[in-house]
């Protein structure tokens, strides 16, 4: 029963308490489909609303890998290929003093990786969000606590979800323009 | 009550009793046989093994000074394991003294003769000497019991109840862990030149008191770590024992092998780079003739491996599962001494001799003995 | 019994009283209000004028060449090393702060974190001047830092660890910005929906990449911190370590010691800290924040201070008996010659500003008095300073034959760049808080005391 003119509801509450529960109600009551803002991170309530990624560390061991291989690879290829010199009768592939540079890019290409996946896994930048139409959502960023039922659930109807949000001990309930 | 954790006497305990009295027989049986076979081979091997011994005993003293400066709720289940295992220090000292009697079979600096054919020994003497020496082994030994005994006669009347726990009363540990540490550091410094640096006496290195220092700590944790597995399954550990405890351990653990093996590179580019007549034949000596494995086999097995494995979250938080790496790092804590201890002796064939490793086990499993009866 | 006391709790990190919404509105209106102490303006001014400084002496430079600095044969590292390692030393408290706190789950990061990591990149800023000058022709320095396929083929000479120090600091410079800016984008999301004005929406806003809190966000978020952070510990220690490979790699006696690596980072620790405390303190007096930074962060920081300098005090007491024990002529030479040399005056102005003055921080009343503890703070960061000097000048003035012996002193416009780097510290510093929270406002959010979910229903 998705609703095209609606991106979802929105309701508000002052505390962190009052939020994992209205999530762990609206998961109870079958919504699928929810997402939750709060001012500073809260593991538990992305337990509530039954979400999980592991995906980013995964990204961070490749680019791991990367730096290594092509610091090393660096190295190796300029000091024992194209252009080996003797510098102080160290062998030309000098691996001991090979190891910071190798170390340094590791870091480099996993930092990197770490915060370019962070932000693309999360679709930011974003500049525009439905949410951002509900005027009081700018205090998600300051001291209120928001759960959103999107409108592509199965189980959302605006009337009954919003009442169905009411019932959660919600400050306030509002509809969310697309 | 977690106080009591190790002090009844539960079946693992006097299994883990009965096992290091049968290896520790075992290993010495192995080594009196030696010693009357190869009579050269038996001081080197009793000083990788008082080594090791000395490792797990100091190290647990300095986890439990740390943990009475730092909190935190890793030293709250660890703290009986340490004491158990720094309350052995008075076993280290006896098997110190077969080594200050027989100096002159292990460091070339006790020889008379050898000191005055060699410029560089006569310059070295007003330190490398054998009264100075021994004085400062006494020192050594003293300054580390004084601090154990007072450390556990405190703890144990806190248990007893004779002392309320109150911040005040506390304090008095703190009052000895923090110059307590300092000392540990700087005199396992000096003491690392006398019993370990010096077999070379030409060569030196300033970070090998650090290396020395972080290998005890690490054994301390392993030591930990597999005691904690060990007793996990009993009350009163198993009320208190939770994940996260094992898990902290398993990062300290982590956070060691990582130091052991920066301080050890950084020791091994700055002296293979500078390449100086005094300090490079340590490595040379090390990166031929068999040793070579040996080196390449402690880069793994010290660092690359369990570096690797402790990385892991589920690994780290699973008691066992820790406890089977922890174990492997002690082994690795005994190679890593061999691996200081042993070139300087057998120059050449076969790298580490049998008695190299069954000494040192046996007098570890004693160790492990007493460690098992000592939670009186 | 418990082992351990459960009736001790340690003051807590926040002065009570806080709710979600005054936390963010205090910090958030240092930024918008558009006020700002008058301290602020003195600041910003004399911080500007001396910036104007390092201006006049870098233009003279590029006219004139080195020539116009101390350095010469036989001491040709100067004041550009000194500085160079001086400031990144000082840069290394921030990262410790924001990266191995938050593993070690120290609360009281959480207050000091971002000040402190605005502090390294400055402070690194500040360090990449020297390398970039010190050869007075800055156009020419890329094809032999740089890896590209040149039109000379020639490429760096990677055994070198002057080499290695390219690739270090630039990574940590990279790396502490992307951590910075990560702390930052909550933050700015927040001042973004705080701002009065359009244009500060609008600017706000860009850099906010859109954040709206949502928890999705949030897990990835604290996932990508934790990871960064787990890679800034080791960073951090191997960037000082590069730094003393450029010592330790070579045979001078006195640098050329496997001491090097674990003392200098303790050094770098050491008078970052000195650093941090040196800012925190009159900061929180001037914008009274005597709420978020407590007596405890300063009696936290004063305590990692002493720490690191018994353990720089250890370098220096390893350094003197290996110096002896060592039997090697020039290395016991090297270490009379700092004792009792020419320069033995720096040597025990170093011993009693590094070794000496931070005893007095085992007295509880010293660690929680701010006004001693910068005074503490002060002396530690010039004896670094010193201890730096002592390093490069002492090993170099007495070269090996003594033909080739001579002095070293640093010439006005040595001294004009060094004190001007401090006003572009000081001046960037600035800046800063005025523009951005100087304080990680979602942050403290987790210090309210209503922020603890509770009764949580299992997970």
């Amino acid at each position: 029963m998705a609703d095209p003119a609606l991106h979802g509801v929105l309701a508000e509450f002052d505390n962190p308490t009052s939020l994992l529960n209205a999530a762990h109600k609206a998961r109870e009551a079958g919504y699928r489909d929810l997402d939750a803002f709060t001012p500073y991170p809260i593991e538990e309530i992305s337990d509530a609303i039954g979400f999980h990624d592991r995906r980013l560390s995964k990204i961070v061991l490749g680019g791991g890998l990367a730096g290594m291989l092509a610091g090393y690879g660096l190295q190796y290829w300029v000091h024992a290929v194209t252009y080996p010199i003797n510098v102080a009768g160290k062998p030309p592939n000098s691996w001991p003093q090979f190891v910071p540079v190798t170390f340094e890019l590791t870091i480099l290409f996993s930092a990197l990786a770490a915060v370019i996946g962070m932000i693309v896994l999360n679709g930011l930048p974003m500049p525009y969000h439905p949410v951002f139409n509900v005027p009081r959502f700018s205090n998600a960023s300051r001291d209120r606590f928001f759960l959103l039922v999107e409108a592509t659930d199965p189980k959302f109807d605006r009337k009954q979800t919003m009442d169905f949000l009411k019932t959660l001990q919600a400050r306030e309930v509002s509809e969310v323009e697309p | 009550m977690a106080t009591q954790g190790l002090t009844t006497d539960l079946p693992v305990l006097g299994r883990l009793r009965r096992q290091g009295l049968m290896v520790g027989a075992a290993g010495l049986i192995l080594g009196a046989i030696g010693a009357f076979a190869q009579p050269d081979q038996f001081m080197p091997a009793w000083l990788i093994g008082f080594t090791f011994c000395l490792g797990l005993s100091l190290g647990c003293l300095a986890m439990l000074m740390i943990q009475h400066m730092s909190g935190g709720r890793w030293g709250l289940v660890a703290r009986r394991v340490f004491e158990a295992g720094s309350r052995l220090l008075p076993y280290c000292l006896l098997l110190y003294i077969p080594i200050g009697v027989m100096l002159p079979k292990l460091y070339i600096w006790a020889r008379p003769a050898a000191v005055q054919a060699d410029h560089i020994l006569v310059l070295k003497q007003p330190y490398l000497n054998v009264p100075f020496a021994l004085v400062r082994a006494a020192i050594y030994f003293g300054v580390w019991i004084f601090c154990m005994w007072h450390l556990n006669r405190w703890s144990v009347r806190q248990d007893r109840g004779e002392v309320a726990v109150t911040p005040a009363d506390m304090r008095r540990f703190r009052v000895i862990s923090a110059p307590g540490l300092l000392a540990y550091v700087i005199l396992m410094t000096f003491a690392s030149v006398d019993w370990l640096m010096s077999l070379d006496p030409r060569w030196y290195s300033t970070i090998f008191g650090f290396i020395v220092v972080v290998g005890q700590g690490l054994a301390a944790l392993s030591l930990a770590a597999v005691s904690l597995a060990l007793l996990a399954p009993y009350d009163p550990l198993a009320r208190y024992l939770k994940p996260v405890h094992v898990h902290d351990i398993g990062k300290l653990t982590l956070a060691f092998v990582m130091l052991w093996a920066y301080m050890s590179f950084s020791q091994f580019l700055i002296i293979w780079a500078g390449n100086l007549p005094e300090e490079i034949p340590f490595y040379l000596v090390r990166m031929r003739s068999g040793w070579q494995y040996v080196s390449l086999l402690l880069a793994l097995g010290h660092f690359a491996l369990p570096f690797c494995l402790l990385l892991s979250r589920d690994l780290k938080r699973h008691p066992r599962l820790l406890a089977r790496v922890a174990l492997f790092i002690l082994a690795m804590r005994l190679l890593d001494l061999i691996w200081i201890v042993a070139p300087n002796f057998n120059q050449n064939g076969f790298p580490i001799h049998w008695m190299d490793v069954s000494i040192p086990v046996g007098l570890a499993g004693v160790w492990v003995f007493l460690f098992a009866a000592a939670g009186h | 019994m418990d082992p351990k006391p459960a009736t001790y709790e340690p003051p807590p990190l926040i002065a009570p009283g806080h709710s979600f919404a005054s936390v963010t509105d205090k910090i958030a209106a240092i930024v918008l209000s558009g006020r700002q102490p008058m301290g602020w303006f003195i600041g910003v001014t004399i911080g500007f004028a001396i910036t104007m400084v390092l201006m006049g002496a870098l233009t003279y430079l590029l006219i004139k060449g080195t020539g116009i600095w101390g350095i010469n044969i036989p001491v040709g590292w100067g004041f550009a090393i000194i500085n160079f390692v001086w400031w990144i030393g000082i840069g290394h408290a921030g990262t410790l702060i924001s990266a191995i706190l938050l593993l070690l789950k120290q609360g009281w990061r959480t207050s000091i974190n971002r000040f402190a990591e605005a502090m390294t990149l400055f402070a690194v800023m500040c360090a990449g001047v020297f390398p970039l000058i010190h050869t007075g022709r800055p156009w020419l320095a890329a094809y032999w830092l740089f890896p590209y396929p040149s039109s000379m083929s020639i490429w760096p000479q990677f055994r070198s660890p002057l080499i290695w120090d390219v690739f270090a600091v630039s990574t940590y410079f990279t790396v502490s910005l992307l951590f910075w800016y990560v702390g930052l984008i909550p933050d700015l999301a927040t001042l973004r929906d705080r701002a009065k004005r359009r244009s500060l929406q609008i600017i706000y806003g860009v850099f906010a990449l859109g954040w709206r809190g949502s928890v999705k966000h949030w897990d990835r978020y604290e996932q990508a911190y934790l990871l960064l952070a787990g890679l800034a510990t080791p960073l951090v220690l191997s960037v000082h370590t590069v730094v003393s490979f450029d010592f330790a790699i070579g045979i001078v006696p006195g640098w050329h010691t496997t001491i090097f690596p674990p003392y200098f980072v303790a050094g770098a620790i050491y008078d970052g800290f000195a650093m941090v405390l040196t800012l925190a303190i009159p900061l929180r007096w001037m914008y009274g924040l005597q709420d978020f930074i407590t007596l405890r962060h300063l009696e936290n920081m004063a305590k990692v201070t002493l720490v690191t300098g018994l353990i720089v005090g250890y370098g220096y007491l390893m350094e003197a008996f290996f110096g002896w024990y060592s039997a090697n002529t020039y290395e016991g030479f090297m270490i009379w010659n700092r004792m009792t040399g020419p320069y033995w005056p720096m040597y025990w102005v170093l011993v009693f500003c590094n070794i000496i003055t931070p005893q007095w921080l085992w007295f509880r009343r010293v660690r929680t008095t701010p006004g001693l503890l910068f005074c503490v703070a002060m002396v530690v960061n010039i004896g670094m300073w010193l201890e730096r000097f002592v390093i490069v000048v002492t090993s170099l003035h007495r070269d090996f034959l003594p033909s080739a012996w001579g002095m070293y002193h640093g010439t006005i416009w040595d001294w004009a760049t060094f004190i001007g780097t401090l006003g572009l510290f000081v001046t960037l510093f600035f800046l800063f808080i005025r523009v951005l929270p100087m304080i990680s406002i979602f942050e403290m959010r987790t210090l309210v005391p209503e922020a603890k979910v509770q009764g949580a229903e299992g997970h």
